[in-house]
């Protein structure tokens, strides 16, 4: 399999002529780049401070503060596990729980395979259907302990 | 310019500007830890909050809040000065540093150790005395007795040893004192020829007269007997602390204005009315503990049953003692020890100590009961005595119980219990009591309004006052037998609080203990601090040869060379906050009275110090993230060195990426440095 | 005569409860029949419960079967379509019906009933009459006074009056100005704003459109959360649309009004739905509130002029203009005009989403639409405002539902969410719960809300945790009272509710807590122990199967056993026995 830094690369300078110059680029290019590289790297950060000509500390600033941005690889899937209010009187602690115990990580790791990185959030919107369990895209609602290992099968 | 109203006072302020330019142009203080002239109000601390009538909040911050005609402000209310308080002690509770080094933290009378340490280093000896002096007298005699409570809180612990702290004090004090009896004549300043009396020629009088004379009171005190020193001279053995030191430095003192009368006793030759009655306008009593507990068991007043105090005074008084055959020493304090070795050194075949808990409870300095061990003494430990066997009235042998440990007793000690049928008999022919001392205070019998309370103490108020106007006492006979450096700082306290009463002021928050942030005791500090520093080891006390000790009263320490005082110097890591002086947090926490452990319990962040740039050290254990240093550094250097990173109580300023600030584009200007109402950014100090 | 349809509710409970696999079923069942019939999607009706809803249209009128599973498919193809039989067992039954009757559905008007992604169902609806008529007939200012006398209040959770609001705006002076959808909906417990951008975006953007026309903007952004991708991508079909039809762009029905839209999606940041912290965002930095004054309205977004409304406000904006402000101002109180939106979520039987005209009880909302409690414990309490907002209690019930109401309880009306609460829900464990959120959220500039909400959370931990201490309610209170004065936005100010609410009408439960280490609702792990009752236990062993440390042994058919030093009281037994025979018991 080729290496495929340079398409990145490529990508990158793409994004950033794109908001060159625009005001209130940075937040996209973050989410943007993101989506490229999977997470937000030293390097890539400085590139994108460099392209959009903002100090690195503002860049660093902004990307640390967001909850959506990463500064380590991501898993393969993102299992968000929600744990807002409806989700959390419906028990979503203990479904975390043993989704920490089937994957062997703790909420904010990723699996040694880097398969499965997993989150909890404060809301994904479905507390209809609490509780709710969203892996990339796809939302899972009305969950108990024993479906979890259900839920995660189409992914392994 | 509109008219506004600040704490019922109206006044014409340019329209222009805030609630707190309002305030400040016309000379009322609104704190405020976030806002720089420099820069546009941020509005993040929320110190500077007032109330502003109508206004749609009951608290609005000065610093942000435009200033509108016709404007009803308070700045001072119970409403404010609490959100104050508590914003305050919301800061201190995520604020990890020690605002004064903890040797200094650690000195009863608060010496400031670091600063004199660094006067040594730097070959300043004079004015490292100078720095000692303030706050203690008696250094020569100090740096020979002292129990060195700040050695033992020295964070140099973490490294390898503490700091030798007391070493270094004898040597500038030796220095200093040179071959001149008195270095300076001091000829005081009058206050208005107020006079002050003080009984007894102890480390308290003698440091309570010290700082009143130089205060420009005149000091006479009065000493019931031959010479002053007070346990100084009558407790402690010539070869801890030889008399020529002590005389040295009681006559410096005498330099500074104070008059000595010895052999003048409280309740024989005169009573505190009297001492009222020939003008003196207060009276500070320092009688001191010279009164000893005796053992309590069966022929405990037989011949050859002494008490330490006793014996030791005798010595002092340079009496002929003899001792011959074997001494038992009972206790495991200071005068324990001093009266064993002294023994030793009078003649006695042999010596033991006994002691009724182990050698880990000894309340005695962990370096005297090594060196009476070096000299020979043996040691009795978990042993009680439970008769002294005497025949004919003559003291034979002292029969003992063994003791184990077994639950703390109110002390925190663990109490020791007798082990049933464990008796044995030790034959002496000497036993001396160490075993407590107390305040005589027979001299006290006809004076009015002086309460005693436990252990014959004199009960004083937190500012030294006894119940009689004018009236004052600390040392010994307050606090009970303890060390010379207690003694000391209690007499400069008195000295403090006879002024205030003298000038008719009231008692101020001075006399209370500092104020002080610290990152805990030794067990709680944050340990990586201390992985990086090179070990060095700690200088020793060239000593008296074991044999040439034993042979007389020659003083066993010989003292530092100027060498090994400076390497000794060099060691200390030079803890506390180079800050003290000029921070907002801590001056505004002692202003508003803050609680420091109202959260204690809760999370404090520990980071990394950063002292990559030579000229900035940061510290972002102290940064209360007022946003001072991000924006001057963006907005006014556009620069952009350091920066909001992570949100909620994770917030944190960094150098870009979490970097050190020396690889950032910082070209040490300064400018945050400045700023910084805390430590958090300052000036390295070469 | 018009073709049979089919249509699948496929919001996001939708699609969680398996909606596009149904969807896939019928798909292939109507391919391999050869039936002529149009399949469709739809948004979220609101029954969340009874998902997935599906709508049968034929001739003879509409059909709606729920809690379809992909098997149910091919029976409702051949039965219902072919056959023309209703499947009457699985249809929503009238009691479902009775609480769709009884709510007033303005903002949810088009709500899984038209297709998100067809602009031409949503114009059928009347779409874009509104700004069509404003457009061509109406002043900026008789748009404003239009929204004033409706009565219309900001539903965001402050309530502030729309039309007043527009009118700031409008008169701030500027050479360009901005409006706002605020999309960001971040109260955990809320989720109308999801339901109405994916089940009906053209509602949202005709109301920025007629918004922009009444403050003198040309330019709006929608800011929308990063975790509702299914908006995002309904909301760019819909402005790409709505540019094809020359509703977004220049000159808009030739009325020289000209308006571009973008999407920009949010990070992740609770704080961001403060309005300062939001226009922070969009301009990409840190989403940290700024001082007011200056408002947005006149030195907003680039230091612009700008106008900032929350989905549900502007997806009433066409209804009133359409109907008029009498027509919607008849609905609610006199101070609190129309309809809300509610998320009814947590132990209730029929959660979803529900809009009734301001003033209903908060028992007519919960129980008689709602249905109660979901299980067999009894009601407890609701949450409002999520984060922001309180827990009312049962004897409280009768509280009518507008802004100054619930004020007076010490909740907010929020942005709607409603989270029901049973007795198996501890009290102070939910004050934790939204402490543990706000300290997180926390944007960390003030002092107070940084620090301040972290102590807060700290002494619940430790109360529920069973180590609380006598002067820890005064701790909490006295670090509440002073949060609330002393923070810059929103987020700060209102943090404290959750704890000031339950402290008010639960104060009896933190007191056992700390007093008696006891927890009522038996729900604070720490202050319980878990055991059987002999009577109960069949020793089928599946409460074995499940304990993770082995805490119970005992052979099959035979009374089990619990090890209360090895149990992690993780409840897992609990709520697998089928018997009941596992009990959570006070601990001390």
């Amino acid at each position: 399999m080729g290496c495929k830094c340079a398409d990145k690369q490529d990508k990158l300078l793409t994004i950033l002529s794109e908001y060159q110059g625009k005001s209130g680029g940075l937040i996209p290019v973050l989410q943007k780049v993101q989506n490229v590289y999977g997470y937000l790297s030293e390097d890539v950060m400085l590139k994108i401070a460099d392209g959009l000509e903002i100090k690195p500390s503002v860049v660093y600033g902004v990307a640390t503060f967001y909850t959506q941005f990463r500064f380590s690889p991501v898993g393969e899937h993102i299992i968000r596990a929600c744990h807002g209010t409806a989700c959390y009187v419906s028990g979503a602690e203990n479904i975390t729980q043993v989704m920490v115990d089937t994957l062997g990580v703790e909420p904010g790791g990723t699996t040694i395979d880097m398969k499965f990185t997993l989150d909890t959030v404060a809301c994904l919107g479905c507390c209809g259907l609490a509780p709710v369990v969203m892996v990339d895209n796809d939302v899972y609602g009305r969950l108990n302990e024993a479906r979890v290992e259900e839920i995660l099968a189409p992914y392994w | 310019m509109v008219k506004v109203t600040i704490d019922t006072q109206e006044y014409m302020v340019d329209e222009s500007g805030t609630i707190l330019d309002a305030a400040r142009s016309n000379g009322i203080d609104i704190p405020t830890l976030c806002h720089d002239e420099q820069l546009e109000p941020f509005g993040s601390c929320w110190l500077c909050v007032v109330e502003v009538e109508g206004e749609r909040r009951p608290l609005v911050p000065a610093c942000a809040t435009k200033i509108r005609e016709g404007m009803v402000i308070t700045t001072k209310s119970e409403l404010i000065l609490n959100a104050r308080r508590l914003c305050l002690e919301l800061l201190l509770s995520d604020h990890y540093g020690d605002c004064l080094p903890p040797c200094q933290a650690a000195c009863p009378a608060g010496v400031r150790v670091k600063d004199y340490i660094d006067l040594i280093r730097d070959g300043k000896y004079q004015e490292a005395v100078e720095v000692i002096k303030e706050n203690n007298p008696l250094p020569a005699v100090c740096g020979r007795v002292c129990v060195r409570p700040c050695e033992l809180a020295c964070r140099r612990n973490l490294v390898d040893e503490p700091v030798a702290i007391d070493f270094l004090k004898r040597f500038v004090a030796d220095l200093e004192m040179g071959d001149s009896l008195q270095s300076t004549v001091y000829s005081p300043q009058s206050m208005d020829g107020k006079r002050v009396a003080l009984v007894g020629a102890g480390p308290a009088s003698l440091s309570c007269a010290y700082y009143l004379a130089g205060m420009g009171y005149g000091c006479t005190i009065f000493e019931a007997l031959p010479e002053a020193g007070g346990m100084l001279r009558y407790g402690i053995p010539e070869y801890r602390l030889p008399k020529d030191v002590l005389d040295k430095e009681i006559a410096s003192i005498c330099g500074h204005g104070v008059e000595i009368r010895c052999n003048t006793a409280l309740g024989r030759d005169f009573s505190i009315d009297s001492l009222m009655n020939d003008g003196f306008e207060a009276v500070f009593v320092g009688i001191g503990a010279h009164g000893s507990y005796r053992l309590g068991v069966d022929n405990d007043g037989s011949d050859g049953v002494l008490s330490a105090v006793d014996f030791l005074r005798d010595m002092g008084l340079n009496k002929e003692i003899k001792l011959k055959g074997r001494v038992a020493v009972i206790g495991g304090g200071n005068s324990a020890i001093d009266a064993a070795r002294t023994s030793l050194r009078l003649g006695a075949d042999e010596v033991m100590l006994v002691y009724r808990r182990s050698r880990a409870e000894m309340p005695a300095n962990e370096i005297e009961i090594n060196e009476a061990e070096h000299e020979g003494i043996k040691y009795h430990f978990l042993t009680a005595p439970v008769r002294v066997i005497a025949e004919n009235n003559r003291v034979q042998g002292i029969e003992c119980i063994k003791m184990e440990l077994g639950e703390p007793d109110a002390s925190g000690r663990r109490a020791p219990v007798p082990v049933q049928g464990s008796e044995f008999t030790i034959d002496v022919e000497t036993v001396i009591a160490a075993i407590g001392q107390f305040p005589e205070t027979a001299c006290l019998a006809g004076e009015q309004d002086v309460q005693l309370g436990r252990g014959k103490t004199i009960v004083v108020a937190n500012n030294m006052a006894v119940g009689r106007a004018g009236v004052f006492a600390a040392g010994d006979a307050v606090s009970g037998a303890s060390t010379a450096i207690e003694a000391i700082a209690g007499g400069k306290r008195a000295a403090l609080a006879i002024d205030q009463y003298l000038r008719g002021e009231v008692s101020s928050e001075k006399l209370l203990k500092e104020f002080n942030v610290s990152k805990g005791s030794l067990d709680e500090v944050d340990r990586g601090e201390f992985e990086g520093i090179e070990k060095q080891a700690r200088v020793k006390m060239p000593e008296l040869e074991i044999t040439e000790r034993l042979k007389g009263f020659d003083e066993v320490e010989l003292g530092l060379s100027q060498t090994d005082a400076s390497l000794e110097a060099d060691r200390c890591l030079k803890c506390g906050c180079n800050a003290v002086d000029k921070c907002y947090l801590r001056s505004y926490g002692i202003e508003y009275g803050v609680s420091l452990d109202k959260f204690k319990d809760g999370k404090v962040h520990h980071y990394l110090i950063d002292n990559s740039n030579p000229a900035i050290l940061r510290d972002p254990n102290k940064c209360i993230r007022c946003g001072r240093c991000v924006r001057i550094c963006l907005e006014i250097k556009g620069i952009g060195a350091l920066g909001f990173v992570n949100r909620g109580f994770e917030t944190t300023i960094e150098p870009t990426f979490g970097k050190p600030l020396a690889e950032t584009g910082c070209d040490s200007c300064g400018k945050c440095a400045a700023s910084c109402p805390t430590g958090a950014l300052e000036f390295s100090q070469v | 005569m018009q073709k049979a349809r089919i249509i699948v509710g496929l919001g996001s409970c939708g699609i969680a409860s398996g909606g596009r696999k149904v969807y896939e079923q019928l798909q292939q069942g109507i391919a391999s029949r050869g039936l002529d019939l149009t399949l469709e999607e739809t948004g979220c009706i609101g029954m969340c419960y009874n998902e997935v809803l599906v709508d049968v249209v034929i001739a003879a009128g509409t059909t709606t079967y729920k809690q379809v599973t992909p098997e149910m498919a091919d029976r409702i193809l051949d039965e219902h379509i072919v056959e023309g039989r209703i499947i009457q067992e699985w249809t929503v039954t009238e009691e479902d019906e009775k609480c769709l009757n009884r709510q007033q559905r303005i903002v949810l008007r088009n709500c899984g009933k038209i297709s998100p992604e067809s602009i031409d169902e949503y114009i059928e609806q009347g779409g874009y009459r509104a700004i069509e008529r404003v457009a061509k007939e109406m002043s900026p200012e008789m748009v404003i006074d239009e929204i004033t006398r409706s009565g219309l209040r900001g539903r965001g959770g402050a309530g502030f009056p729309t039309g007043v609001k527009w009118g700031f705006a409008n008169k701030s002076a500027g050479d360009k100005k901005y409006f706002i959808c605020n999309a960001d909906e971040g109260d955990p417990g809320a989720f109308m704003d999801r339901s109405v951008l994916e089940g009906d975006p053209h509602s949202v953007i005709e109301g920025m459109l007629i918004g922009g026309y009444a403050i003198g903007a040309n330019h709006g952004y929608i800011y929308v959360r990063a975790e509702y991708p299914l908006a995002i991508k309904r909301l760019k079909i819909a402005i790409e649309q709505a540019k094809a039809r020359g509703f977004i762009g220049q000159n808009i029905f030739e009325s020289g009004f000209s308006f571009e839209l973008e999407i920009k999606e949010g990070a992740g940041a609770f704080v961001c739905g403060e309005e300062t912290a939001l226009i922070a965002s969009i301009e990409g930095s840190r989403g940290m509130p700024r001082l007011r004054p200056p408002f947005p309205a006149i030195s907003g977004l680039y230091g612009k002029p700008t106008n900032i409304n929350n989905v549900e406000t502007l997806a009433n904006i066409p209804w009133i203009i359409f109907n008029g402000a009498g027509k919607y101002a008849s609905f609610g109180t006199e101070k609190s005009k129309g309809t809300k939106v509610f998320a009814l979520a947590g132990k209730i039987q029929r959660g979803g989403l529900v809009e009734v005209p301001m003033g209903m009880s908060l028992r007519e909302v919960i129980f008689d639409i709602g249905g109660g409690t979901s299980g067999k414990h009894e009601f407890k309490a609701v949450q409002l405002g999520g984060p922001s907002g309180g827990c009312i209690p049962s004897s409280l019930l009768d509280t009518p539902v507008d802004y100054d109401s619930i004020s007076q309880t010490g909740a907010i009306m929020g942005s709607g969410g409603m989270v029901v609460m049973d007795n198996t829900t501890c009290m102070v464990d939910i004050a934790r719960f939204f402490l543990n959120f706000t300290q997180n959220e926390s944007c960390g500039k003030c002092t107070f809300c940084r620090i301040g909400t972290r102590r807060m959370l700290e002494i619940l931990e430790r109360i529920v945790a069973g180590k609380g201490v006598d002067g820890d309610i005064e701790l909490l209170e006295e670090l509440a009272e002073n949060i609330r004065r002393t923070s810059l936005c929103g987020l700060g100010q209102t943090a404290p509710n959750p704890v000031l609410t339950t402290l008010k009408y639960f104060r009896d439960e933190y007191e056992a807590h700390i007093k008696q280490r006891r927890c009522s609702a038996k729900a604070c792990k720490e202050l319980i122990s878990f055991a059987i009752i002999d009577e109960r236990c069949k020793g089928c062993g599946l409460c074995i199967k499940v304990c993770p440390t082995g805490a119970i042994t005992g052979e099959k058919k035979k009374l089990h056993v619990l090890d209360a030093d090895k149990c992690v009281r993780c409840g897992q037994c609990v709520a697998k026995c089928r018997l009941e025979a596992i009990i959570r018991v006070d601990r001390w």
